[in-house]
């Protein structure tokens, strides 16, 4: 069961090209979704559309099996966000910002001290937010989202501008969440390195397309789909002549010639024929493509 | 209860913020000017203290500066500053992001500027009536005034004061949630009320929104010659703004 799923999303913005192409999202119920896309990719755009922040044009959203059209403060109810910079009144402490929200959604005021607790703000809830890091005013912004203890968080690039310390921290967070609280987790980022090791999904999307969309699982299969083997010889084009010759498709790349991952009978088969045809070889190795090049692979292939 | 809750929320923002510093200054700065004036020219009080309009005419100086510049102005600013915690502090995401109507949202927000109005117009009336009285409790040679207080013909002249600036109120919050940029809805605001006071002799100055202060002022001096029902005229612009900015605000096609 999915916990938001969009059906054909399309956006633009005044005649411009669209932003958004027919985005089907399929987020599980009790995942930790990385939506993941360079700057500008249609990340951010999908999210305000989820969350209602703009007017849907085409396609459809439902949440919690709820279609967004009528159901918006049904939604909103067990939804927390924090989209792009902390939303934070910087005159006001942290436990005022808190209360700020907590009059809204009225949850027990005992709720504001654990969601500080949670965020690990507690010390400080009597400091003015202005005076606050950005790694504690995203924290706060976060503690913010929790408040009314919500079914789904969505998380728009929240570890950008932290440091190392501050994305660790970050991401124990999140997977705390996910499953202490069994929140269902959407977290947008544009690198994939910070959020592969906490996701249970991704989609990955540029230019307004969903280019995949999978468990991580899935990923990793991907992934060693477009592992490559390389053969270095002294004869580069009789090598590609003997690969072609097996119904194989070779390239020539940086002197070397490339093949797609194939069986390992195909690769001594290979190095038997080179041998038998007096070609030297020098070196055969498998090159396989981090998570971080096949995001890249696929967001040039879409470029 | 969820538009209590709503201003509740809304009105915790307003704490220590510049429009709350604004209000309580705007209040209080014509009578601490005008006090410190009466405690200067001391000499001059025993008398001053027993005419028989002492009443009326202190009301009517401190008014004088109130109505001609400081509390447009000061509307102005604090109907700008509101709206603009939200721009500021990137929170109209996180505002429209809430349970809330959207209704909710811009009424709560109105009436947070409206009540905080009120409160300058307390805090003023007070400074009015303490202006007055201090100097006859610090100084032994100055008796308190002779002349009784009418404080129902002040309230009443008070209560058309504030419906006088609600056109104010209401095109400043429309505009101010409109840009992003707070210099734009002050600006625009500043150009209304100059051009209301270029105008003021005009005998159709009361077309002009921000007028009503001024021209209800001059009036009660006898000194206008504009002859049609001010406040109606008030509430009228104050009802068209709130259903323009209403209207904007919702068919707002980017929120947040």
């Amino acid at each position: 069961m999915y916990c938001i799923e969009t059906i054909n999303l399309s956006h633009r913005f005044a005649k411009n090209e669209p932003v958004l192409n027919k985005i089907n999202l399929q987020v599980p119920d009790g995942s930790v979704y990385g939506f993941l896309g360079p700057n500008g990719a249609g990340k951010t755009t999908t999210l305000k559309l989820i969350l209602g922040l703009l007017k849907k044009q085409d396609g459809s959203i439902t949440v919690f099996n709820k279609s967004i059209d009528g159901n918006r403060i049904e939604i909103l109810k067990q939804t927390g966000s924090l989209i792009e910079t902390p939303s934070l009144y910087t005159h006001l402490t942290a436990a005022e910002n808190l209360a700020v929200w907590q009059k809204i959604y009225q949850c027990s005021a005992k709720r504001n001290a654990d969601v500080l607790e949670t965020v690990g703000l507690s010390a400080t809830k009597n400091k003015k937010a202005g005076q606050f890091s950005l790694g504690m005013k995203q924290r706060l912004s976060i503690a913010i989202a929790l408040l009314h203890n919500p079914a789904l968080l969505i998380l728009d690039e929240p570890t950008n501008g932290l440091d190392p310390n501050g994305i660790i921290e970050m991401r124990t967070l999140i997977k705390r969440l996910n499953t202490e609280q069994k929140t269902t987790i959407l977290i947008s980022s544009h690198l994939l390195t910070e959020i592969e090791k906490m996701v249970t999904c991704i989609g990955i999307i540029n230019k307004g397309e969903l280019l995949f969309q999978g468990s991580l699982h899935e990923l990793h299969a991907k992934q060693q789909q477009s592992s490559t083997i390389l053969f270095e010889t002294s004869d580069t084009g009789r090598t590609m002549q003997i690969m072609q010759d097996l119904s194989l498709q070779p390239e020539l790349k940086e002197g070397m010639v490339n093949l797609r991952v194939t069986g390992k009978n195909t690769i001594a088969a290979i190095n038997q024929q080179l041998v038998n045809n007096q070609i030297d070889v020098f070196q055969i190795y498998t090159f396989q493509n981090n998570l971080e090049s096949l995001f890249i692979d696929l967001t040039k292939k879409n470029a | 209860m969820s538009y209590l809750h709503s201003f509740q929320s809304e009105w915790l923002k307003t704490k220590r913020s510049a429009a709350a510093w604004l209000t309580l200054a705007g209040g209080l700065f014509i009578p601490i000017i005008i006090l410190t004036d009466l405690l200067l020219n001391y000499k001059t009080l025993p008398v001053a203290y027993t005419a028989v309009h002492f009443w009326e005419r202190h009301f009517s100086r401190s008014w004088q500066f109130m109505a001609f510049f400081l509390l447009p102005v000061g509307v102005i600013l604090a109907s700008s500053l509101i709206a603009q915690l939200e721009f500021r502090n990137n929170a109209w995401k996180q505002v429209l992001t809430t349970p809330q109507q959207f209704t909710t949202i811009f009424f709560s927000k109105l009436l947070v500027i409206i009540v905080m109005m009120l409160q300058f117009f307390v805090l003023f009336s007070l400074g009015i009536y303490g202006s007055a009285i201090i100097p006859a409790v610090l100084l032994q040679a100055v008796p308190f005034p002779a002349a009784p207080l009418h404080p129902a013909g002040f309230l009443k002249t008070t209560a058309l004061f504030f419906i006088d600036c609600l056109p104010i109120i209401s095109l400043q919050y429309l505009l101010s949630l409109q840009f992003k940029n707070f210099l734009v809805p002050i600006g625009i605001g500043l150009a209304i009320f100059m051009a209301a006071v270029i105008a003021n002799s005009w005998k159709y100055v009361y077309l002009n929104p921000y007028s009503y202060c001024m021209v209800n002022f001059s009036r009660l001096q006898g000194r206008s010659t504009v002859n049609v029902p001010l406040h109606t005229f008030a509430l009228s612009y104050f009802l068209l703004f709130v259903v323009v900015g209403f209207v904007l605000f919702i068919q707002k096609k980017e929120k947040g």
